[in-house]
């Protein structure tokens, strides 16, 4: 069997494997549930947040359209900065850059990035010989238990406590009662080391200035804070599409994701301008003080600039990865993540579609069954803050799909 | 490649409607209502309403199918083979399983004639000749297919004279509106959608519709309808005219946020148990409003949510807001 009929054939199994688990759809029906809420209760609070969503929108669509050159004045400002900045064509490009820049043999810890999930970075770098920790809970848990993220904001949304506590037994060989707090703690004792004792921090980014170079990074467990600011180097990774023009815009695109994601602020904001430095003596700048010594930004292409330039599809770049659209997807509450690839629901398949790199590419055909699982519905264009239309590009990525897997049909 | 998206093309091409039904079959409803043929407004009922009793009996076969670990592209091959031979599946299964044919859609029809005529409407009718808008085409990537059919659709409609339409799928009021003009230059004919119609002539009518017992309904926006044609105050200024009719609204998930029945984007021909469980989920927030009679407008809802109900034995009606208003027309 060739592998798009083995691809789909085995996405069909896993698909509906997850839509008749009980389980699943009951962590989900929670989970929405209560995000939903938050989202509304935000947005009530802070009723400009809205209007702002419009210009956010026109950051986005400005930014898209000038992605290569933004990119460009981004990498100079982090250099400016005394930082190093790198454009990786690919995946495997990344992988090298990065690879190289951590070597082998190291203990790495790394805060969420999808972008990272996206090129598999963690597994590539365990196959290095290094020890990667993830440090957000829900990769932990994820990592710990070998199995796949489900969401995007909450990539173990599907795992209960109890599954969580079996987990930290075997990792520690004490007993762990079900019991979220303590889970917690646990988790915290067992990376607090890890954390200094690392030579490497590695992390994404949600937001990117051009004309400073910072990197805006939103959390609240405080973990992307540690990983970024205690290891001695800080590898950054990150998706072209995220280079917004200036500071304030990245302020607003900052804001709103926040706010979408269903928070008044987030606990921490950290925003990254070049590696850590003092003047203090003598006004002599020098680097490395208690933050890393190294600052690396590794802007990714895989597909990017290509989409940007498509009319139909380079709307999905300008996602802020808010998570709403799949709160809204009716698919998603019953499958989780089992709908989707590297990413998840409907615009899930258009990045599989923009991370294969070209609509004839090798890999395009992992974007077909998923742009025929969406149901078209379009609530997830209702809810997202920049208007993405899903429903317009799926029709879209099936019309490509025809073309290249059907050309001519039979009259 | 879906090969159900294949199928319905297939369909389309062959028999003029997406199921492959007999193409006299599509007029059969009208009868005895004395529609004319002549005209410049046409009612458009659209391939859903006519041929869905039979979509829904090929849809039970393949869930059952499904379930017990046949997938769908199997039961396609099959019933492809068997169409070769002469043996059509769904009528075979229609008549196995006992269903025969359910008058649920054509009822739906029916009503909508009675209520434009009752608001001063006599809206001619194409019969046979009443042709698919394409709108699966579209959807499942046939672009091509569907820019073809939408023209020759465009010039029939106009060698018959149709200046009007009356839509009612709301696909196919999307589609006719809102695509056509994108493939056809010089696109002219005026679509309204049977809603839309019916509320601006309800206002001015003065007309008060009732019922004789009081009814608690609720209305199920479809996607269709509610955020691509954006009617969704139409069908409650409606509802709100109907005496001893109390809407319940589904307090989140109404209007513009209404969730999917699980029948959109052909994921009901591709994942039929998945697009079962997401009726049965759909259902599950209209039975929260304790309503007993749940109003719809779309051909595709009305197949989802009557399954779902006789799968979950659901104490509710299931019904097409027409049917409602016809009714209350009737004085109840």
């Amino acid at each position: 069997m060739d592998p798009q009929e083995t691809f789909a054939k085995e996405y069909r199994a896993r698909l509906m494997q997850a839509a008749r688990d009980e389980k699943i759809k009951r962590a989900l029906s929670r989970a929405i549930a209560s995000f939903r809420k938050n989202v509304d209760t935000a947005l009530s609070a802070f009723p400009h947040t809205v209007k702002l969503t419009r210009e956010v929108r026109r950051i986005k669509e400005e930014s898209v359209e000038r992605m290569e050159e933004l990119v460009e004045a981004a990498a100079t400002s982090v250099r400016k900065a005394k930082g190093e900045a790198y454009l990786a064509k690919d995946g495997r490009e990344a992988e090298k850059i990065i690879g190289e820049l951590v070597g082998s043999g190291k203990l790495v810890v790394k805060s969420k990035s999808l972008t990272g999930e996206e090129i598999e970075l963690r597994q590539y770098l365990e196959r290095r010989g290094n020890q990667v920790y993830e440090t957000d809970l829900g990769e932990f848990i994820v990592q710990q238990l070998d199995i796949k993220p489900m969401h995007i904001l909450n990539p173990s949304i599907h795992v209960p406590r109890e599954a969580v506590a079996e987990m930290l037994r075997k990792l520690t060989g004490e007993e762990v009662p079900p019991d979220i707090a303590e889970e917690v703690q646990v988790v915290r004792r067992l990376l607090r080391g890890k954390f200094f004792e690392a030579h490497v921090g590695i992390s994404g980014a949600n937001v990117v200035s051009a004309d400073t170079g910072s990197l805006f990074i939103l959390e609240n467990e405080g973990n992307a804070r540690l990983a970024t600011g205690a290891p001695p180097k800080h590898i950054a990774l990150v998706g072209m599409e995220k280079v917004v023009p200036t500071l304030q815009d990245a302020w607003k695109v900052a804001e709103v994701t926040w706010r979408y994601a269903g928070y008044a602020a987030p606990s921490y904001l950290n925003m990254i301008t070049g590696p850590s430095k003092t003047g203090d003596i003598e006004k002599a700048i020098t680097y490395g003080v208690h933050g890393p010594r190294e600052l690396h930004v590794v802007f990714l292409d895989n597909g990017r600039l290509n989409f940007s330039r498509h009319p139909v599809l380079k709307e999905a770049l300008y996602c802020l990865r808010c998570g709403n659209c799949l709160y809204e997807c009716p698919v998603f509450s019953l499958t989780a993540g089992y709908f989707g690839d590297r990413y998840f629901g409907g615009i899930g398949a258009v990045w599989a579609a923009i991370v294969s790199g070209d609509i004839y590419g090798e890999e395009f055909y992992r974007a077909i069954p998923l742009s025929y699982t969406c149901l078209t519905c379009g609530r997830c264009k209702v809810r997202c803050p920049v208007e993405i239309d899903v429903p317009e590009m799926i029709v879209e990525l099936r019309k490509l799909a025809v073309r290249r897997f059907l050309e001519k049909p039979p009259s | 490649m879906p090969p159900s998206h294949v199928y319905l093309r297939d369909n389309i091409a062959a028999k003029g409607n997406p199921f492959g039904a007999p193409a006299k079959a599509r007029a059969e409803w009208a009868q005895g209502l004395n529609l004319p043929s002549n005209g410049e407004c046409f009612f458009f009922a659209g391939c859903g309403y006519q041929f869905m009793d039979r979509a829904e009996t090929w849809l039970k076969a393949v869930r059952g199918l499904e379930k017990r670990g046949l997938p769908v592209e199997r039961v396609l091959g099959v019933s492809k083979t068997l169409k070769k031979v002469g043996v059509d599946l769904a009528g075979v299964y229609g008549k196995l399983a006992g269903s025969g044919k359910t008058t649920a859609y054509i009822n739906a029809l029916i009503s909508a004639v009675n209520v434009l005529r009752k608001l001063g409407v006599n809206p001619a009718y194409l019969y046979d000749k009443e042709p698919c808008c394409g709108s699966p085409l579209y959807s499942s990537g046939f672009e091509e297919d569907f820019a073809e059919n939408a023209r020759r659709t465009y010039r029939l409609l106009k060698s018959l004279g149709v200046r009007k339409l009356i839509s009612l799928v709301p696909a196919c009021t999307h589609t006719l509106r809102n695509l056509y003009p994108r493939y056809v230059d010089g696109f002219d004919l005026e679509v309204r959608h049977f809603l839309e119609e019916v509320a601006g002539r309800l206002k001015n009518a003065g007309i008060q519709p009732a019922l004789k017992e009081e009814m608690e309904l609720t209305f199920h926006d479809p996607c269709q309808l509610a955020r691509f044609l954006g009617i969704t105050q139409e069908p409650r200024e409606i509802l709100s005219r109907v005496r001893n009719l109390r809407l319940r609204e589904v307090t989140s998930t109404s209007r513009e946020r209404t969730t999917c029945c699980g029948g959109g984007g052909g994921v009901e021909f591709t994942f039929p148990e998945l697009s079962g469980m997401l009726a049965e989920e759909r259902m599950k927030e209209l039975l929260e409003t304790k309503a007993s009679v749940i109003a719809t407008h779309c051909p595709a809802c009305l197949l989802q949510l009557r399954e779902a109900r006789e799968r979950m034995r659901a104490q509710v009606q299931v019904l097409d807001i027409a049917q409602v208003l016809d009714k209350a027309l009737r004085g109840g």
